[in-house]
């Protein structure tokens, strides 16, 4: 009968899961650069993915940051409009750029 | 099971660049960032990491870890594609699904992967097709990590073939897509799903739900990954869903444009002529890592240190570690585990010696494959556009005293 029970109880211990209810990740706020598009590429980026997302890929050249912009677009369905688009890149470029076009 | 949950703004603090401010430097690749900061706050189930994102989650191991075999689960690197990832999963509930080209889709629960198939256990690396990317100059594309977005693990769970075996493949199954629960804010189109060939699956892929003898951590997968040893770990889907077996190859972004290299015989480009034809990055470089020392610590002259670290390779099994402390003038070799824990892990290495001179001092290690592939010299790894597979010669920096 102990024999039954031990396995019973064996059986379903990897069952039990190791977190109850919910998890939950910190939001964590990467400061952004004062400047100019600073609103638009705030309320565009970061609604989706944390601006850390953005600012650990380096600093990188404007066609980099232009394509990136667009992929967001077209893949992820973005809502940046047609003439927000230059003003993600310029902010994103001036403020996080290698100095290269 | 609640699909698309938002993360909840639990705590706020501030994120910093994890990058450093870099000065622009010659075009040539050199060592990966090593000297970033883990960050305050721990994630689910972690301890603090280096942090790079919080939406995804993007977590870096500290380099300390890898002077052990095992890499612990609540410092294991974190790496998600999506912003949304579930927040809670239904352990009775949850179901991975088999379905396509397969002679009976196949729901199977948690209980079922435990008590219908054989049980397996292999430890293997987990390795990001980008880790170290920090070390290529002009910056590469993607998150600029160090040296530790790289892991190793004991895994538990079934063989994929027997899933596969069990659902029975359809005359004409010739590609398995893989999809697990991250999902993007708005489209549906670009899951992040991926593909391998039927004929590619082999004994050692299996599906996991325990990690070093513990259920998964969420941010690791939990409950259920693919396990792909030997190969990058863009392919390892987390919080595997369903697998449909298909007769064609699907367009998928995250297999047509992601995680590839120039398919030429260098795997390597100009920032100025971009390489067309491409290939997915999948094996493993042969790599080498020094956990301890730290990058400069200090030491005292004639006292000994015993320098440690992991070697690791697409599973052929590592030779030799040879070590250097003359900047590469002579290399001498180190002391390798045992090898039991097999070829896909990391294999631990030590080398004991004793500074005899003041000043600075570069300690260097190299792994040497049983295929005789051999680490390059840092400076001597070609670029290419997305930063994938560095395996440069890893060097720390002392100071004798």
């Amino acid at each position: 009968m102990l024999k039954k029970l031990l396995l019973v109880s064996l059986f379903l211990l990897p069952l039990s899961a190791q977190i109850e209810g919910d998890i939950k990740v910190p939001f964590v706020n990467f400061p952004m650069k004062e400047g100019k598009g600073i609103y638009s590429t705030r309320g565009k980026c970061n609604m989706c993915h944390s601006f850390g997302y953005v600012i650990n890929q380096g600093k990188q050249s404007k066609a980099f940051w232009r394509e990136k912009t667009i992929k967001m677009i077209e893949v992820f369905n973005a809502p940046i409009s047609k003439k927000d688009i230059e003003v993600v890149v310029n902010y994103l470029y001036k403020n996080y750029g290698n100095q290269e076009n | 099971m609640e699909r698309r949950d938002f993360f909840k703004k639990a705590v706020v603090t501030a994120g910093s660049i994890a990058i450093g401010t870099n000065i622009l430097e010659a075009d040539e690749t050199t060592q990966p960032a090593n000297d970033r900061a883990v960050t305050p706050i721990a994630f689910p189930e972690k301890r603090p990491m280096i942090m790079y994102s919080d939406r995804p989650p993007l977590l870096e191991s500290p380099r300390e870890v890898f002077t052990s075999a095992l890499t612990p689960n609540d410092l294991f690197f974190v790496r998600w594609h999506m912003p949304m990832i579930p927040k809670h999963i239904n352990t009775s509930t949850f179901r991975v699904h088999i379905n396509g080209l397969v002679n009976k889709e196949i729901k199977l629960s948690l209980n079922d992967l435990k008590t219908k198939f054989k049980q397996v256990e292999l430890t293997a690396v987990l390795q990001c097709g980008g880790n170290s990317r920090s070390a290529f100059h002009p910056t590469a594309s993607g998150i600029q990590w160090g040296a530790g977005a790289m892991g190793c693990a004991k895994w538990k769970g079934v063989r994929l073939k027997d899933v596969l075996d069990y659902a029975g493949l359809k005359e004409g199954a010739t590609w398995l897509g893989f999809n697990g629960k991250e999902k993007a804010v708005y489209s549906e189109t670009a899951n992040f799903i991926r593909e391998l060939k039927v004929d590619e699956v082999n004994e050692h892929m299996i599906l996991a739900y325990e990690m070093n003898g513990e259920d998964l951590p969420y941010l690791n997968g939990f409950p259920l990954r693919l396990i792909m040893p030997g190969t990058y770990s863009d392919s390892w889907i987390k919080m595997i869903s369903d697998i449909t077996v298909t007769q064609k190859k699907n367009k998928l972004l995250f297999m047509e444009k992601a995680y590839r290299i120039p398919d030429n015989a260098c795997e390597c480009e100009t920032p100025d002529k971009i390489v067309e034809k491409t290939k997915p990055i999948e094996k493993i470089n042969v790599n080498s890592i020094i956990g301890y020392p730290k990058k400069g610590s200090k030491v005292r002259k004639d006292a000994h240190i015993v320098v440690r670290g992991v070697a690791f390779d697409a599973g052929a099994g590592i030779k030799t570690v040879r070590v250097s402390v003359d900047n590469g003038q002579t290399w001498n070799k180190a002391l390798l585990d045992d090898g039991t824990a097999g070829n896909f892990a990391f294999r631990t290495f030590r080398y004991t010696f004793a500074p005899k001179k003041t000043g600075k001092l570069t300690i260097m290690c190299k792994a040497i494959s049983n295929n005789n592939e051999e680490q390059p010299l840092a400076k001597d790894i070609q670029w290419n556009h997305g930063g994938y597979k560095y395996n440069g010669i890893d060097e720390v920096i002392l100071e004798v005293v």
